[in-house]
């Protein structure tokens, strides 16, 4: 790939990343919903986009849409436990909520065509550009990352985004003053879920082919790598994040052109140095480059 | 006002509440002492919808509310704080008070996103009355200090502040005044009667200290190993004897 090429390919990445780091980070960051599944509703987003638009071959806006919606509403289905169970086994439920979205498009073959995965996914506007495509996609990512950032901002500085600090915080006092914590909880994580399935889809359409295997739970442990970096509680950390994590989980591919180790062997150790990352970050600076800001209000009255 | 029957509460082999009936009205401050351990804070749990009672019932404002989720009992206006105050560690003084305003337009997510003047004007008139409340309670100068951060007294206050930015019709206050200085404590007492004049609504107090008990309540309610031990105006509840013999002890 020419180095050109890559440059565009590694931004593009960022940006999908940034997505679905900050729909992970509205939910932990914000809300301290720890959900180790986040995974699933990327794997939604990227296999109902493309399933409706290869197979029903309907319009790809439409298929986007659709990724969105199953994904908020996995959200919502997946929220609904936190009502009974404790935040760490609500954890573990999430972890497997993640595989069992995975484990249904390897298994279910009819449907999703298993481990050879979904093939030549149509791109938006494709044939009416040629040659600079993927500055094209690049830049519409871009367009998406933006728009999703003003409104996750918009949310977070908002009322809403002061109740999820609350659940975060002390969800006890929020219940005594009259917050339906759970209803709140459902919104986070079905909104959390339309951003996710958004970058899925957006992933899908960009690399034209999507298996199961783009959907383990590798990819969380990843994200989580993106807001723990970058910082939680603060959409710009996530973002930050995602470009730290994905320049370094990308360019260290290229070290096995100059260091003589094996392939299986490169992607392990890749993982154990984004690991040491985390936990050094956790240890050393735990609230991330960027830290969560304090809110406060000019002096108006 | 509100009115409880025959409220019982065990934790395992324990009854912390064993049969508790008791009533408090409209505008009035009453009081509930007992020892450590005699079931106060469990039965503010129940009332508040934090616990779940065993048996008995619970009326307010002539609705049955012991089966409701402790955000519904707030929304008839019954609301409460806590023994232990409770001060979200990444969250301002301020935006504390702002989180206790009611019935906020910017609340759902959606409103959040498109209405947005709407969202504004509710912001300014609730920043107002919080940055007012503030001053009162003389916390103004805190008001950008993260709430963790604050001592236990100030804390309390907090507490204080974010009822009256709810403006509920009857509060229950575990412990208002415990752990804080007399200056601090005078600025409670007078907090809470400011409110009482403003909006006619009622106290219902756990206290330990007698002198507070005397100052402001009508009525109190004596608790022991979660039965109601005796009731009755200050005075009459500082002479009689078994209360003397359970908890104020005699000289
Ligand atoms: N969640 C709980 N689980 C088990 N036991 C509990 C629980 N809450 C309270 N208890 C027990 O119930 C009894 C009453 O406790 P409670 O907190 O109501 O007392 P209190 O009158 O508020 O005391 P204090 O003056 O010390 O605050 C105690 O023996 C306590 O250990
Ligand atoms: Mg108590």
């Amino acid at each position: 790939m020419p180095i050109a090429n890559f440059t565009i390919y590694l931004f593009t990445m960022f940006g999908i990343y940034a997505l679905f780091a900050m729909s992970l980070n509205l939910q932990v960051g914000y809300a301290g919903l720890v959900n180790f599944g986040q995974v699933a509703f990327f794997a939604l987003g990227a296999y109902t986009s493309a399933l409706l638009v290869v197979k029903a071959g309907l319009p790809i806006a439409v298929g986007i849409i659709a990724g969105m919606l199953a994904s908020g509403f996995f959200g919502c289905l997946l929220a609904w436990p936190t009502k009974s169970l404790k935040s760490d086994y609500w954890a573990i439920t999430t972890l497997a909520a993640g595989e069992v979205i995975r484990l249904f498009a390897l298994n279910e073959k009819w449907l999703t065509e298993g481990p050879f995965g979904v093939m030549n996914i149509p791109q938006p506007l494709e044939g009416l550009i040629d040659k600079y495509y993927n500055i094209f996609y690049f830049i519409f990512v871009l367009i998406v990352v933006a728009v999703v950032y003003m409104l996750l901002s918009m949310l977070t500085d908002s009322p809403f985004g002061r109740n999820l600090k609350a659940i975060r915080d002390a969800e006890d006092l929020s219940k005594s003053l009259g917050k339906n914590t759970q209803k709140i909880k459902v919104q986070v994580m079905a909104i959390g879920g339309l951003v996710a399935g958004l970058a899925g889809a957006i992933f899908a359409h960009y690399m034209v082919y999507i298996s199961p295997e783009n959907f383990r739970p590798l990819e969380t442990f990843l994200i989580w790598g993106m807001i723990i970096v970058g910082g939680r509680a603060n959409n710009r950390g996530a973002i930050l994040g995602a470009v730290v994590i994905q320049t370094f989980y990308v360019s260290t591919r290229f070290v096995g052109n100059y260091v003589p180790i094996g392939s299986d062997l490169m992607s392990a150790a890749r993982m154990i140095v984004i690991g040491l990352l985390m936990v050094s970050f956790l240890i050393f600076r735990p609230e991330g480059l960027l830290r969560e800001r304090k809110k406060t209000y000019p002096d108006e009255v | 006002m509100l009115k409880i029957e025959n409220i019982e509460k065990s934790f395992g082999q324990l009854k912390a509440v064993n049969g508790v009936s008791l009533e408090i009205e409209k505008d009035d401050i009453f009081g509930l002492i007992g020892p450590n351990g005699s079931g106060k804070s469990t039965l503010f749990n129940i009332i508040s919808g934090f616990y779940r009672k065993d048996k008995g019932e619970i009326y307010f404002d002539g609705e049955r509310i012991d089966d409701l989720l402790p955000n519904q009992i707030v929304e008839r206006g019954l609301c409460r704080t806590f023994q232990v105050s409770r001060a979200p560690e990444r969250m301002t003084v301020l935006e504390n008070m702002l989180l206790a305003a009611k019935n906020q337009v910017g609340e759902n997510p959606l409103n959040a996103l498109l209405k947005r003047p709407m969202v504004e004007r509710s912001r300014k008139k609730n920043l107002k009355k919080a940055k007012e409340l503030l001053s009162e309670l003389d916390l103004f100068h805190l008001k950008d200090e993260y709430s963790g951060n604050l001592s236990g007294g100030q804390k309390k206050l907090l507490a204080l502040g974010r009822i009256f930015m709810l403006e509920p019709k009857m509060v229950l206050l575990d412990e208002p005044t415990a752990g804080v200085n007399p200056t601090l404590t005078n600025n409670i007492l007078k907090g809470m009667q400011n409110l009482r004049e403003k909006t006619e609504n009622s106290f219902f107090i756990v206290e330990h200290d007698m002198g507070v008990i005397s100052d402001v309540c009508r009525k109190v309610f004596v608790l022991n190993s979660g039965e109601i031990l005796a009731e009755g105006s200050p005075e009459e509840i500082q002479q009689n004897d078994k209360v003397l013999d359970a908890y104020l002890g005699r000289n």
